[in-house]
């Protein structure tokens, strides 16, 4: 067993889901997962019940912005992309980046994207995304 | 992409006040573990080059990773007692200038803080005023 830190982490990204590869410069990433919930309470019960049903995802990726660093400049610019079939495909590792382990893989459109240029500080962008179709979780 | 190069970083910091102040007029600079035994009445500058606190700033460990590496620069400009900060300020105002706001080599600095006028000069039998220079530069691995 160990405890992860941040740094660990990483983001894989392809734009057009053929081969992720890791973006440069990534300083965290969250993915919040949702299951909806189906009421399949009966007359005459007198305790709900109820069955897991959709499922779906949405997070952040924060990037210390470089306009040079490898994988950067398509990640951010996704987001511009328009009729998105959701083809982009995003890898979030929470240590190492081997494809498939301590990480949660899917394909997902960017939704918006802010960049941030601020007196005395560094230039970060905060790129939000929501998942499509199917979350596979390798964090065990 | 590799580590950052502390002595470097120095460098680039100190090597830019002695450039300028070898110059018109040129005054003597001393840094870090440097023996100097100035001559009464006269104008010096004393440089010294701290790094401090560092933080991670990307994911990544010892690859694809950005660290922020901070440091400050202590310059003391002395000038002869008791004919007033005149002579002082116009040497603090040539060091602020060097550095106000500029961006060498990746080292970005911020506003100069001073001249400001020390209450005890070290050593004593000068006016004394100090301007502190912050620094940043990126770390890329």
């Amino acid at each position: 067993m160990a405890v992860l830190r941040g740094e660990q982490g990483a983001v894989q990204f392809d734009a057009a889901g053929s081969s992720n590869a890791t973006i440069v410069g990534t300083r965290s990433w969250s993915l919040s997962t949702t299951k909806e919930t189906l009421d399949v309470s009966k007359h005459g019960d007198t305790f709900r019940s109820f069955v897991g049903s959709m499922i779906s995802g949405s997070g952040t990726v924060e990037l210390v912005y470089d306009p040079d660093a490898t994988g950067q400049a398509a990640f951010l610019e996704d987001v511009f992309t328009t009729a998105d079939s959701a083809d982009a495909t995003f890898e979030l590792f929470t240590t190492g980046t081997t494809s498939g382990s301590d990480s949660v893989s899917f394909a997902g459109i960017i939704t918006d994207m802010e960049v941030t240029s601020t007196v005395g500080e560094i230039d970060i962008v905060t790129c939000n995304f929501v998942t499509s179709g199917t979350i596979t979780g390798n964090l065990q | 992409m590799a580590a950052a190069d502390l002595n470097e970083i120095r460098a680039t910091v100190e090597g830019r006040l002695a450039t300028e102040l070898a110059g018109t007029p040129p005054l003597p600079v001393v840094f870090n573990n440097m023996a100097y035994e100035p001559t009464p009445n006269s104008s010096w500058v004393q440089c010294l080059t701290a790094f401090g606190a560092n933080e991670y700033l990307g994911h990544g460990l010892t690859t694809s990773g950005y660290n922020r590496i901070v440091g400050l620069t202590l310059i003391n400009i002395f000038t002869p007692k008791g004919v007033g900060p005149g002579a002082n300020f116009v040497i603090g105002k040539r060091i602020r200038d060097l550095y106000n706001r500029t961006i060498v080599s990746g080292v970005f600095f911020d506003a100069p803080n001073g001249p400001e006028a020390t209450g005890s000069p070290s050593p004593e039998g000068y006016f004394q005023t100090q301007v502190r220079v912050a620094f940043e530069f990126i770390e890329e691995l």
